[in-house]
């Protein structure tokens, strides 16, 4: 039986909303097959008010040991550090959140708001937003470079807006079930088993990357063609498992004709959103994208790009996933 | 500091109930209470992420992947209606079959959000010991109990399939940013209806009809009137037994029929649109293309939505100044809750009000039942909604707890049908994009109704940058503060009246705040919980 506990932040609720989509295992078999035991979850517990004082209390005074923090949403710091932009119980949440990680075995944090702050941290900020252990791709964090949980890891960084609920039911059960150590992380915290690999690996439009075809436009446009060329699509830049692992078990949004957003980067949004870089690639003399696939770099890829083009066959140009 | 909940002497006592949990974010409610009664309260949002100034000068498509991280409860809407704010404002043209996924993702969320609401949120309150005397008490703990109770389990995994629906077309769910200015990005294929369809099939037999109804979603959709409700319960012992059924029965015996009416007065901003009535999005054209009307009912009369009748009054919130303003005008402007609750402010929500013809500034309840009176409002069009039992329902036995929560469980029934019927009108062969130009220049409004309620963007654009953004969430209409007028918002006035039989576990708030299902993290603003001191000096209210 391991205890979890999870608080949330700056959050949008958009990672329980996801965790409760698992279905491989699901949530109610998480509790009930795997020996999770909830001691609070916002959506899903019981208690309320002076209940989940006292119990915050139990753990604060190790009157009940702390498995699993899990930590959903940013940690707000403002107004000017203070914390009083979210308060619990007349305390900044944010320094429940600290004891509570420095009580527990292992640290969690799902979804991109605690991994590195996320849409909330986008410039200018307003609310002093901070990941746990990262500010976007700067180590650090709201915990501090050196921070290890009690049983010596620092904190699992599950990226996602949202993440998919199996990236998370699976690290939750490889601690509760004594496999932790199958879980490699990352140069950036993420378990490599889910981040090693491209959103592009398995996309079904990466025949179309080979011959550089484009989606002309959306709607009936993504019958053919890769969105990486004219409306940003980041698959080929960004390290998640989304055609891999398929999201509500059906699809996932370049099969969908939706152009990656590179939401399990710390850089997500990317250009801060600025004018003129929402579903448009980026290009340096008119043509040739700004970012390239990771390795390769813009004179390079144009090359090989110009050749794949010329000897592109005929039905590169045409419809592959018609009526 | 004292315990908070010591009961004084005078009677008179003053409880502040912490993080009422399940209603998805962050809420303190603050109530004073006098021989057992509330006697009044104040909502308090404890959280400030400051969206609408991440919006400004930014691109004017950025709401459309940031509105839905305000809220991923209610994502989807957030997309739905952002996306709308910018076809009105750059004058797109939305081809039929691009309304017709919209309608269905929306419809597809929601669906989704009422078996997850009521089972993984409202009904486990319902297993409170309070109400162990109750007859019925052991089978609502057989079917309810959190994680244990069989239909729960049924409940939250059934919950998960209508948003397969919403991925198939969208890619995931939560938080796709699908709908684009002029459609969707996305061309199904033949496989991906027959699924979506399929997956809507799924839903009725697992759940809606073989669970929830004990019946055929129409024949349930015959009731009109509470009359009706009542004969069909006893017309068979599958209705009765249904987690309908038992609800009914339930509600009125420990007494959710009594309390918890709120305001009695009612906003929809209506949803879905007609495909071919909304093929150019304005803001004039939007009532008259709405499949779920829009419209206002003050307890008497209906009167027709209009979003120029829109303030946001920030006069008790944590924001600079006490103005009240319409959103294309709307400040936000943070204070720290330490400075503003020394003038009389105590939450990060705003306090939306319409302004009525005839009355003025009036707090409304948005939501599944505001929903559902409005469609019972005389004079609709044959393809949109007209269902007059709510509005029967409210003038014969009043709006309360149980009601309203009927209200949300009614709309499953009539969300699958319409499904149904917008997965049949897709033409495959047909757009389902129009590309757009880009204008530098414009403003847009944009609105649907989430499963919470009403929910609308206001974008401005200049320079081809966001000029101004303002957000206003269902949450914010049922959770808003007083105004300057010192009305109550909605749930402040739900709360007054209330019996609480036990103040260290005050279970009856609990179930007002989760019949709104006011997610928190859903109001663009939230609070600060008082300092020690203040809260002591609040801590017996000398009621007169």
């Amino acid at each position: 039986m391991v205890n979890l506990l999870w608080m949330h932040g700056g959050a949008c609720n958009g990672n329980t909303q996801s965790f409760l989509n698992a279905e491989e295992p699901t949530v109610i078999d998480l509790v009930t097959d795997f020996g999770i035991n909830i001691l609070y979850h916002h959506s899903l517990s019981m208690e309320f008010g002076e209940q989940v004082r006292r119990l915050y209390e139990q753990i604060l005074n190790d009157e009940i040991p702390l498995d699993i923090l899990v930590v959903e949403g940013t940690i707000i710091q403002g107004p000017n550090g203070t914390g009083h932009y979210d308060m619990l119980m007349d305390r900044p949440k944010k320094d429940w959140i600290w004891d509570f990680a420095h009580k527990a075995q292992y640290v969690v944090a799902i979804g991109d708001c605690a991994c590195w702050g996320g849409i909330p941290a986008t410039k200018p900020n307003p609310s002093e937003s901070i990941g746990l252990q990262y500010m976007k791709e700067e180590r650090g964090g709201f915990l501090g470079t050196q921070f290890r949980s009690k049983a010596g890891l620092p904190v699992i960084n599950i990226p996602g807006c949202p993440a998919h609920p199996d990236w998370v039911t699976q690290i939750l059960v490889a601690i509760a079930t004594g496999r932790v150590e199958d879980v490699v992380l990352d140069d950036l915290q993420r378990p490599q088993t889910f981040f090693k690999t491209f959103t592009q690996t398995g996309c079904t439009r990466v025949q179309y990357f080979e011959w550089k075809e484009p989606v002309e436009e959306f709607g009936q446009g993504t019958r053919k063609g890769c969105l990486f060329y004219e409306q940003g699509c980041r698959g080929p830049m960004t390290h998640s498992p989304c055609n891999r692992i398929l999201w509500n078990r059906q699809s996932s949004k370049t099969r969908a004709g939706m152009p990656c957003i590179g939401c399990t980067e710390p850089q997500f949004p990317f250009f801060d959103l600025a004018p003129g870089t929402v579903f448009k690639t980026q290009k340096v003399l008119g043509s040739i994208p700004k970012e390239v696939p990771q390795g390769s770099d813009p004179f390079s890829y144009s090359v090989n790009a110009a050749l794949a083009r010329a000897v592109a066959p005929k039905w590169a140009k045409e419809d592959m996933f018609v009526p | 500091m004292k315990k908070q909940g010591t009961i004084v002497k005078t009677n008179k006592m003053e409880i502040k109930v912490h993080s009422l949990g399940r209603v998805e974010g962050d809420l303190d409610v603050k109530v004073a209470i006098e021989d057992g009664v509330v006697v009044d309260a104040w909502t308090e949002a404890t959280m400030f992420r400051g969206f609408e100034m991440i919006l400004k000068g930014k691109d004017p498509q950025a709401g459309l992947i940031v509105t839905p991280r305000i809220c991923g409860i209610c994502g989807g809407s957030h997309l739905t209606k952002a996306v709308y704010a910018l076809d009105t404002a750059w004058g797109t043209e939305v081809p039929p079959n691009a309304t017709l996924i919209r309608n269905i993702a929306q419809a597809a969320e929601t669906i989704q959000s009422i078996p997850r609401w009521f089972y993984a949120l409202f009904a486990i309150g319902l297993t409170h010991r309070n109400y162990a005397s109750s007859k019925l008490y052991d089978e609502v703990v057989r079917r309810w109990a959190p994680f244990e109770g069989e239909h729960y389990e049924i409940g939250v995994t059934v919950s998960a399939k209508p948003v397969e629906i919403y991925a198939i077309f969208g890619g995931q769910w939560p938080h796709s940013s699908f709908m684009v200015p002029g459609g969707v990005v996305s061309a199904p294929t033949l496989s991906d209806i027959t699924r979506s369809i399929s997956i809507l099939e799924y839903y009725r037999e697992n759940w809606l009809e073989k669970i929830l109804l004990g019946c055929s979603a129409e024949r349930w959709l015959e009731n009109k009137t509470w009359d009706d409700v009542l004969a069909w319960l006893d017309e068979k012992p599958e209705h009765r037994d249904s987690d309908l059924g038992l609800f009914i029965r339930y509600s009125m015996e420990i007494g959710l029929d009594k309390y918890g009416a709120g305001p009695g007065r009612y906003l929809a901003a209506g949803s879905f649109f007609n495909p071919q009535r909304y093929r150019y999005p304005t803001i004039a054209g939007r009532n008259a293309a709405l499949i779920s009307r829009s419209g206002i009912f003050d307890g008497e009369k209906f009167h027709d939505f209009d979003q120029a009748r829109i303030r946001e009054d920030h006069t008790h919130s944590f924001y600079r100044g006490s103005g009240s303003y319409h959103p294309f005008e709307g400040l936000t402007d943070p204070v720290d809750p330490i400075e503003g609750r020394k003038e009389g402010k105590y939450t990060f929500a705003k306090a939306p009000r319409y302004d009525i013809p005839g009355i003025g500034e009036t707090p409304l309840e948005v939501g599944p039942l505001a929903r559902q009176v409005i469609a019972g409002r005389p004079g609709a069009e044959e393809w949109q909604d007209y269902d007059p039992l709510f509005l029967n329902m409210i003038k014969e036995i009043g709006p309360s707890v149980m009601v309203r929560v009927l209200a949300r469980l009614h709309e499953a029934a009539k969300y699958y049908l319409r499904m149904k019927e917008w997965l049949k009108q897709i033409d495959l062969n047909e757009k389902f994009y129009i590309k757009p130009k880009e204008l530098p220049e414009g403003r847009g409004f944009g609105a649907t109704e989430a499963a919470r309620g009403a929910l609308a963007d206001w974008i401005q654009i200049k320079d081809g940058k966001i000029e101004n953004y303002q957000v206003i969430t269902p949450t914010a209409w049922n959770i808003g503060p007083r105004d300057r007028h010192g009305q109550r918002g909605p749930i402040e006035t739900a709360m007054i009246g209330v019996p609480i039989k036990n103040p260290e576990d005050p279970v009856e708030l609990a179930h007002i705040a989760q019949s709104y299902d006011s997610c928190l993290v859903c109001t663009v603003h939230a609070y600060d919980a008082k300092s020690h001191k203040e809260l002591a000096k609040y801590e017996v209210i000398k009621m007169c």
